[in-house]
């Protein structure tokens, strides 16, 4: 295909010439070129191979419809499947095509176009079956992948996006002549308006085409310059270029997706693409139409592009890809390349039309006349044939026989239809037109309204009433703009879908879907094999199915299924239009929350000493709590934990227990509330005491745990496991609005206004009095389960004497600005007692020692207080709490039910796993009865071997048996059922 | 994306609230003898109709308050939201619009939709 450069325009010089590579090549094209224009500039039609059979593909389209020209771009993070005809070149670009190897010219895959007879469609499905089920996983599917496909995923990615919100009255989708006649009426009115292109320029069909030769006695150029002006001067009116529209949902939200570097590199580190999120009142669809192709053997050659893709090519880019192309067409969409062809002083090499001439436009047929273009009417193309490339047509004229027109490119013209995508995205409903052979706009389901061509107009006759009465509910000025036509005005068309190929062969193709190589063949296969329904017909031949959605195509398929079946296309219906309407990046739906904004971290306000102190951290929930503290580098964690847990056992270890929930609970009824909340009963509890309490869900299983502090019966402070402090506080206000709402009482989060440093060991007592001379610390002053209010250098403290060790123990509450300042001075005091921080994973050993659970590791909402061995924490004679009657139901009194105990292995030195399951038998012979599983375990240098907590059936009535606990090399370990406390179990330590 | 009319804070987006299932389901008293039978149905039993349906939401993040709607299952419109002390609406002020007991057209399903 040999290009010729046109007269310069508006959008292209020939003084702008830039340079890029197109697979390690140089070329130069003009500043304005996409990559497809440049391309065809340099007289390069191959630009790919297809997805299956490996054929030669060139450039099929000027737009966004492109289903061939698919591009990976080197220099923007290598992004993949870019569409060639709308991504525009800029200085030094790196383009490279696809799905070949080792070259474009010369790829091994094209094989696959030898064994096509074999590929058709179910082939996968039908031949990787055998001989054994992993042939699949580890032969087939990897080999089928490498084969087919479209581009490489980037490796590295570094785009950036952000997210703009707009709350607007009116959207207009397309600034073309519709879309500016609609945007024109709303000059200077009440309503907020977006009028949103995908292109650069606004125009669509005056840049595009020649058809419109006068707009209110103006050369359309200049009528064009003068309304966007008006436009853009009119400040109820924002205009989005660059901005593509993918997604129309539910209550009129858009989303669209601007590129912000058109025609030049991305720079790192700014904002390359906008995802516009848009909620809008009415949506004003004006975004034209979509020329489809036709069937025919051989379609899919390079050189072969759909008519008014070529006329695109001619006026906006100022380039004639052909000096003499052939036209074939079924319709009169094609007239005016033909007219703009001659008026560029080329003509076609042959005009070919499936219509009779009596149907072919009288002026159409005088334009073909005086300028001796050989006219081919009632007459098809059986075939297109060449190597890599069209060489020639085999046309059957009107008598029946065949001609051989050599040629180097041809422009087919099947017909168009509205681009309804976004309109059904919408929920709209279509009507088949059974005149203009179209699925056509007709029952919006939102509050959307379709002009111009977008709505099946395809005719200029009745502009101005079709947009005057569209836009009557706004009240807005009336249009009355005057167009003259250079070609007809009437749009008519004859069903054609597909030609039959000449002679009959295996090889022979004639492409349905040009992206994933679906034939018509395929679609009669699948029909004969019972697929008829159109969406079984989608999936099994995957026509429609790639990233074009089959713009160009999907409405032949239902012609050629309809005639098929014998069915009107509207009884065949249509497969559903998915969001999006062109592929989205996932940087652009991300936008910024990604990295450090994906899930924001939370930190205590100790945060930087851990940081400085050797702490591992460990996520839990959104929050950074220190694992354990590294003294060196070479300190393992098993160590680290052991010295920890140690300490605190002989010493005294320090705990920032800041990310603990606390919610604070107050209000007349606070106490009933609380009552009502909690298992525990709260009434005869001392003011200034405290105590642990449950937390169940109306199921009857414990949800959550905690310390409640009662400061008075109106005054409450409940503290919650790190991860539950978001949904307890949440159940709280749910059951005080929607069940109790007759109750007086408040709740708050106070989590992030105080720190918590928990201390405990059998030195704490002398660290606090050390660090806090002023408060009395004796055990006959601060008994266990009590808390007291104080003040340390004018610093509020909470003190509550609790443990969570099975040491003597301290919790310090304090606001969390001053925490620094104390947290370093008990450091400094305690240093002399041997006071050393620990991390979540010695406080799990340690609490694990004295049976405490962990709601969520212990629990796993299938456990009830009963299960736990918890049944004194049940305020039994209270009337109701969250979960109460559930504790009577069926399946919670049932005998069998897992309850917590635990486990230790019958010979000391045998090592236990968190997740084991404990079986009654030595011998692993399945099927082995489950008795239940360990849930947390650990070494400890305390007792001297390992020790678990598990939850097995009857595991109340089984302590003091043996039992087993199976391994993952399917061996056994004898252990021990024991009283889920392995240390102190009076509690003396914890109460003296 | 929904937009909900939080009778608080008025129309906000979907995003801001949480849904809370069926609305106008009484706990039943613990003050007296509750029945396996009742019991088990307020806690397990929900109600799952395709058409118009009492729903509770939240406004997570905005006000907190709970509140009641009804919501046409079938196209996802909230047709009315009104404060949980307010008597709930008759469904009969509502035409519901639902036409086929599946929603599975005859034929291809891109057409398809619940005609308004
Ligand atoms: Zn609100």
């Amino acid at each position: 295909m040999k290009s010729i450069n046109l007269k310069e325009n508006q959008f292209i010089q020939f003084h702008q010439k830039i340079s890029f590579k197109f697979d390690g090549v140089k070329y130069f094209g003009y500043k304005g070129d996409t990559i497809a224009s440049a391309l065809l500039r340099n007289n390069i039609n191959l630009v790919g191979r297809s997805f299956k059979y490996h054929r030669p593909r060139g450039i099929y389209t000027c737009g966004i419809e492109e289903p061939n020209a698919l591009v990976q771009i080197i220099s923007e993070y290598s992004e993949p499947n870019t569409r060639a005809t709308i991504k525009k070149i800029y200085e030094g670009m790196e383009i490279e095509s696809q799905n070949r190897w080792p070259s474009l010219e010369n790829d091994f895959g094209s094989i696959n176009n030898l064994f096509s007879p074999i590929f058709t469609a179910g082939f996968y499905y039908k031949t990787f079956m055998g001989p054994h089920k992993k042939f699949w996983k580890n032969l087939y599917e990897p080999l089928i992948r490498r084969a087919a496909g479209l581009g490489k995923p980037p490796k590295d990615f570094k785009g950036i996006s952000n997210h703009i919100h707009h709350n607007v009255d009116v959207t207009i989708i397309g600034g073309g002549l519709n879309g500016l006649l609609a945007a024109k009426s709303f000059i200077n009115s009440n309503y907020d308006v977006l009028l949103i292109d995908f292109e650069e320029q606004l125009g669509g069909i005056i840049n595009n085409s020649n058809k419109i030769s006068l707009i209110d006695n103006k050369e359309p150029k200049d009528w064009l310059k003068e309304t966007i002006q008006e436009i853009e001067d009119s400040k109820n009116i924002k205009i989005l270029k660059n901005t593509l529209v993918t997604t129309y949902n539910y209550i009129n939200h858009l989303i669209a997706i601007e590129d912000r570097f058109v025609g030049s590199k991305p720079i790192e580190g700014k904002v390359n693409s906008t995802l516009h999120k848009i909620r809008t009142g009415h949506t004003i669809l004006c975004n034209g139409h979509i020329e489809r192709f036709l069937s025919f053997q051989n379609n899919d050659l390079p050189g072969i592009m759909l008519s008014s893709s070529f006329e695109k090519y001619m006026c906006r880019y100022g380039l004639a890809p052909s000096k003499e192309p052939v036209i074939f067409s079924n319709n009169s969409n094609s007239n005016s390349l033909v007219y703009s062809l001659i008026k560029a002083g080329l003509k076609p090499k042959a005009y070919i039309d499936s219509r009779s001439g009596e149907e072919i436009e009288p002026n159409l047929f005088d334009l073909i006349r005086k300028n001796d273009v050989p006219l081919y009417t009632n007459s098809q193309i059986k075939g297109a044939f060449g190597n890599k490339k069209i060489e020639k047509i085999l046309v059957e004229d009107s008598s029946g026989a065949l001609n051989e027109i050599k040629c180097d490119c041809l422009c087919l013209s099947g017909g168009i239809n509205p681009d309804v995508h976004l309109f059904t995205q919408s929920k709209g409903l279509l009507d088949w037109d059974e005149k203009d052979l179209t699925y056509k706009p007709s029952k919006p389901f939102q509050p959307t309204i379709t002009l111009g061509s977008a709505s099946g107009q395809f005719n200029f006759d009745n502009l101005n009433s079709d947009v005057n009465e569209k836009l009557k509910t706004f009240k807005v000025k009336k249009l009355d703009v005057k167009l003259e036509l250079n070609t007809n005005t009437k749009y008519n068309i004859e069903k054609l879908w597909e030609v039959s190929p000449q002679k009959k062969s295996l090889w022979a193709k004639s492409f349905i879907d040009l992206q994933n190589d679906v034939t018509t063949k395929d679609i009669r296969q699948a029909i004969t094999e019972g697929f008829d329904r159109i969406e079984h017909l989608k999936r099994y031949t995957t026509n429609s199915m790639g990233t074009d959605q089959g713009k160009i195509s999907s409405i032949n398929a239902l012609g050629i299924v309809s005639d098929l079946l014998d069915k009107k296309v509207n009884e065949v219906g249509t497969t559903i239009y998915r969001p999006p309407y062109a592929p989205l990046s996932f940087s652009a739906i991300a936008g910024r929350n990604c990295y450090e904004f994906y899930d924001p971290e939370r930190k205590s306000p100790i945060h930087s000493w851990h940081l400085k102190n050797g702490a591992i951290f460990e996520d839990v929930g959104q929050w950074k709590r220190p694992w354990y503290f590294q003294i060196n580098k070479d300190e393992s964690m098993h160590d680290a934990v052991q010295r920890e847990s140690k300490n605190v056992r002989e010493n005294a270890g320090i705990l920032d227990g800041s990310t603990l929930g606390k919610i604070e609970i107050k209000g007349e009824d606070a106490l009933e509330f609380m009552n009502l909340i909690y298992t525990n009963s709260f009434t005869k509890m001392k003011q200034g005491s405290a105590r642990y309490a449950l937390m169940l869900g109306e199921d009857g299983m414990v949800k959550d745990d905690g310390i409640i502090c009662k400061i008075s019966d109106q005054h409450f402070i409940a503290t919650t496991t790190t991860g539950g402090a978001a949904t307890v506080l949440g159940c709280m206000e749910e059951y005080a609005q929607t069940e109790w709402p007759n109750l007086k009482v408040f709740m708050n989060s106070i989590t992030e206004q105080y720190a918590t440093f928990n201390i405990s060991g059998p030195k704490t007592r002398e660290i606090m009095k050390k660090a806090f001379p002023n408060i009395n610390f004796s055990n006959e002053e601060f008994p266990f389960m009590t808390f007291q209010f104080h003040e340390f250098n004018g610093t509020p403290l909470r003190i509550l004497r609790a443990s969570f060790t099975g040491e003597l123990g301290y919790e310090i509450y304090i606001p969390s600005n001053s925490a620094p300042k104390i947290w370093d001075n008990i450091q400094s005091v305690g240093k002399e007692f041997g006071l050393a921080p620990y991390g979540t994973e010695a406080m799990h050993l340690l609490r694990a020692e004295k049976g405490y659970i962990i709601v969520g590791q212990d629990t796993d909402g299938s456990i009830t207080p009963i299960d736990l061995g918890l049944s004194w924490m049940i305020g039994k004679s209270k009337k109701d709490f969250l979960g109460k009657r559930s504790l009577t139901r069926s399946d919670t009194i049932r005998e069998d039910r897992k309850q917590l105990v635990g486990i230790i292995p019958s010979n000391k030195a045998d090592k236990l796993e968190e997740g084991q399951h404990i079986i009654l038998d030595k011998e692993i012979k399945s099927p082995v009865p489950m008795l239940g599983h360990i849930t947390s375990c650990y070494h400890s240098s305390t007792l001297g071997h390992d020790f678990a907590l598990a939850v097995i059936k009857n595991g109340h009535s089984m302590i003091g048996t043996k039992a087993y606990a199976s391994t993952s090399s399917m061996s056994t370990t004898g252990v021990d059922i024991v009283k889920p406390v392995f240390y102190d179990e009076d509690n003396k330590r914890l109460v003296s | 994306m929904l937009i909900i009319n939080c009778p608080y804070c008025g129309p906000r987006d979907q995003s801001e609230f949480s849904n809370g299932g069926e609305a106008h389901v009484k706990r039943p008293d613990g003050s007296k003898e509750i029945g396996d039978r009742e019991w088990g149905e307020y806690v397990f039993i929900r109600a799952n109709p395709k058409g118009l349906f009492y729903e509770r939401w939240v406004h997570t993040h905005g006000c907190r308050k709970w509140f009641n709607c009804v919501r046409d299952t079938s196209t996802d419109e909230i047709l009315v939201t009104y404060k949980l002390d307010e008597k709930k609406p008759n469904l009969n002020n509502f035409k519901s619009v639902v036409k086929t007991p599946s929603g599975e057209p005859e034929v291809g399903s891109g057409n398809f939709t619940v005609e308004k």
